[in-house]
């Protein structure tokens, strides 16, 4: 008994190392993946992308597939990652996810991603917001990556905080406090004034996020429409800088880390009342706040407000490079992970926004309460908030412009070492060194 | 073996040549060749990681090169005067330079005097001894995370601990001088076990009856150390030395981590040259100007390792050039009346008054010093 089993097992071994042999002989080829032609496919992706179970459930529906999966911490060391091996020419992953600050720098090798158009992306064209997948789409019209998430931005308050300051707490009387539709970002620094009045404390983190989030709801960023640098002379993004120069210079600033926020604890003990909220931010808080031991109870809360109008910061799209030795594969899974059925699940397990009408529909419909803020309809908030955001133009340089030459110019502001004025002629002055003479 | 059967081969004049068997001519190739073979595996090594990565460096610094693009026009060295006017490279310059100095110099000092204390006598001694490399065991990563966290700005240990003494919170972070002080500490606490465990070694092998002698002759401790100990390990020192500044001038992984969002803190204040290096590379995406900046920090080394070799051959020879020094150190010291050298030979008879008290103070190389004075 026990000695046949045994054969029976070696038996089956080596009919699996033979077929895992021959399979080897023929890796490269475009096959389809099956229980006798078993591939590996490998997936980066940077963050809370929420995907740990779509992978499970995509090996179940699909024999034969393995996936690996590799999760950098950050979008910024996802970038790093990313260039350097492209620059190495080998060791991407078959499915990379690519954050749209960096977006514009892999438009400039959008050869060396494989045009989703030969893997019938062309048919489900349709799902998404329109400029979600015009954002992926280079040039030549070559589909280079497909949108997961989008960032449409709301505003989180803190209920306490807000109490303690003789602020309503309801969120929808918070979002008529800040002017409802038609919430200025004048509106947004006189409450963060009245607010530091009564308490003495600080209204925002820290300027750089309110930067971002005012400069990714004008028409045009960093970059004109045709890609040409839009900084120096640009009076709106002048007087956006002034008004928030103006409120940090009251002391409106907790002058935080960002991404760090004293690992997270910023968000538990009252340093600040208020956060700009793209949907991917709450996934963020919800990490911060584990780290620092909070949770509901430290009275975080999300209102279907955004001073200036809708704006949109962030999202992530997924691309399938040249180098994939899987590609047919590879594109079948990104078009499977980017569908809205899976779209629903990722926002349910990373707390983002999905890109695809048909999941943001569902997500609304469900109206699953976020629980860890305030139980708010975290479908319907983000919903309402994506109506009317516009695809800015991202340029290449976008994210290094910044990460790298207004977060330094703002820090000046934060720590208070100098004025509007020399913060500003900082920031040229990075811009200059770093991008123009780049 | 060889050599002897190789002697007649090796030795015989020209017109002997048509004698020589092929196994005599395998000889003669084998002891003319044989020596460049076995150390050959070193330099083929460093050929293809050495040599040709800084041959290769300097033919991409000659370029525009985008690391996503790859390599782009000819610019000659425009490059290099580009890093040579920007205001970020001689700010990374003088930020390893200030970290260099930061953590060189304290480290240095505080692991000399960590060697003295385990040279003596003491308990335990593999227990110290083991103590002190313990930090060197752990990975600087790991370190870097445990004092970013120490040195935090808002809920730092360290700024916890200060305002609890009602002294105001350092930037440690945001501030230039903080900064450097927090990646030294970091670097210090790595290092300094580990050169005093070097230096032990070398204190280890100074010979027991000098000391013994010096102190009959009523050297104090701290005379023994400065007079006996630290000029005897003279060459360890160096080596210290020189280990020390081009780890110094490579700094990364502590600026890095210190702040892992950015490449040497908001505005660059500790950002060193090889950080900058990185960032150029991998952040702004320009290989040409990284590669310039390797070459510059690479001759920048060069430098320094000219200054450290001219320096070392001043003070690490041995024999005559010290033999000197102490000669003319011993002169000063004969001139000096013998009433001032008496008071502190204390147990020793009075009888033999001046001379050979100090015969036995300078005592490290006895026989040679009587040799001299004879003939003086």
């Amino acid at each position: 008994m026990e000695l046949s089993r045994l054969r029976k097992i070696t038996a089956l071994a080596g009919v699996a190392s033979l077929a895992i042999v021959a399979s080897g002989c023929s890796g490269g080829s475009d096959e389809a993946a099956s229980a006798d032609n078993p591939i590996t496919l490998t997936v980066t992706t940077f963050g809370q992308f929420g995907y740990d179970d779509l992978y499970a459930e995509y090996e179940e529906q699909n024999p034969g597939v393995t996936i690996e999966a590799n999760n950098i911490d950050g979008s910024a060391n996802a970038r790093t990652d990313a260039f350097t091996k492209l620059a190495a020419g080998s060791g991407l992953s078959d499915v990379v996810a690519v954050e749209e600050g960096w977006l514009g720098s892999i438009m400039e090798v959008s050869d060396q991603f494989v045009d989703l158009n030969e893997y019938g992306v062309a048919d489900v064209k349709d799902n998404w917001v329109d400029w979600k997948f015009e954002q992926g789409t280079d040039p030549d019209g070559r589909v280079i990556g497909l949108g997961t998430d989008i960032g449409p931005q709301a505003l989180c308050f803190n209920r306490e905080l807000f109490e303690a300051a003789g602020f309503p707490t309801d969120r929808e009387e918070v979002a008529e406090l800040f002017g409802g539709d038609d919430a200025t970002w004048e509106t947004y620094f006189d409450l963060g004034r009245q607010y530091n009045e009564t308490t003495g404390k600080a209204w925002y983190d820290q300027s750089a996020f309110v930067w971002n989030s005012m400069v990714n709801q004008m028409e045009e960023g960093y970059y004109t429409a045709d890609g040409e640098l839009n900084v120096e002379d640009n009076e709106a993004m002048r007087a956006q800088f002034d008004l928030l120069a103006a409120g940090t210079a009251d002391g409106l600033s907790a002058n935080q880390k960002q991404f760090d926020w004293g690992k997270g604890k910023a968000f538990v003990d009252g340093s600040f009342a208020v956060h700009v909220c793209p949907a991917w931010m709450l996934g963020t808080i919800k990490e911060q706040l584990e780290a620092a031991g909070g949770g509901p109870e430290t009275g975080w809360d999300v209102a279907d407000v955004f001073p200036g109008g809708a704006s949109n910061w962030g999202g992530a799209f997924l691309s399938v490079p040249e180098s994939s030795e899987h590609p047919a594969e590879a594109a079948k899974l990104a078009t499977w992970l980017t569908a809205p059925e899976q779209q629903v699940k990722q926002s349910a397990a990373a707390n983002n926004f999905p890109s695809t009408l048909e999941a943001q529909q569902k997500i609304v419909e469900d109206a699953v309460p976020n629980e860890l803020f305030n139980d708010a309809p975290y479908g319907e908030i983000f919903a309402s908030r994506a109506e009317g955001v516009v695809a800015q133009f991202k340029g290449p340089q976008d994210s290094e412009i910044q990460e790298n030459v207004f977060a330094p110019a703002l820090k000046i502001l934060d720590s208070g070492e100098g004025t509007a004025d020399e913060a500003w002629d900082e920031a040229v002055s990075l811009l200059n060194d770093r991008v123009v003479n780049n | 073996m060889t050599t002897t059967l190789n002697r007649p081969a090796a030795g015989s004049p020209a017109p002997a040549k048509p004698t020589l068997t092929f196994r005599q001519r395998l000889n003669v190739f084998d002891m003319k060749a044989s020596p460049y073979l076995y150390i050959s595996p070193f330099f083929i090594l460093f050929a293809l990681v050495g040599l040709f990565p800084l041959g290769y460096t300097f033919f991409v610094s000659l370029f525009d090169w985008h690391l996503l693009k790859g390599q782009g026009e000819f610019v000659g060295l425009r490059n290099f005067q580009e890093v040579l006017q920007d205001r970020f490279f001689w700010n990374s310059l003088f930020n390893t330079m200030s970290i260099f100095l930061l953590s060189t110099i304290p480290q240095l000092i505080v692991a000399t005097a960590i060697a003295a204390v385990l040279d003596q006598h003491i308990r335990a001694k593999t227990f110290w001894r083991m103590s002190i490399l313990l930090p060197y065991i752990v990975t600087p990563v790991a370190v870097a995370l445990i004092f970013s966290n120490l040195f935090g700005e808002q809920y730092g240990l360290i700024n916890n601990i200060l305002e609890s003494f009602g002294i105001d919170r350092i930037l440690w972070l945001n501030e230039t001088l903080p900064s450097h002080i927090a990646i030294a500490t970091m670097v210090n606490w790595r290092w300094t076990g580990y050169n005093a465990l070097i230096l032990l070694a070398a204190m280890q092998s100074v010979p027991r009856d000098i000391y013994e002698s010096a102190a009959i002759d009523g050297a104090g401790t701290f005379r023994r150390f400065f007079s006996i100990t630290l000029p005897s390990i003279r060459p360890t020192m160096i080596f210290v030395v020189i280990t020390a500044t081009i780890g110094g001038l490579q700094i990364f992984t502590e600026p890095r981590l210190f702040d892992p969002r950015t490449y040497g803190g908001t505005s660059a204040q500790f950002q060193t040259t090889v950080l900058y290096l990185y960032e150029m590379a991998f952040q702004r995406s320009n290989f040409g100007k990284a590669s310039t900046i390797a070459w510059l920090l690479f001759l920048i080394i060069v430098l320094f390792g000219l200054v450290n070799y001219l320096i070392s051959r001043r003070i690490a020879t041995t024999g005559d050039d010290r033999g000197s020094g102490r000669r003319s150190r011993r002169r000063r010291r004969r001139s000096a009346p013998p009433a001032l050298v008496l008071p502190a030979v204390r147990p020793q008879p009075p009888a033999p008054v001046a001379e050979p008290a100090p015969e036995s103070t300078a005592s490290a190389g006895t026989s040679q010093g009587k040799d001299e004075r004879t003939t003086r």
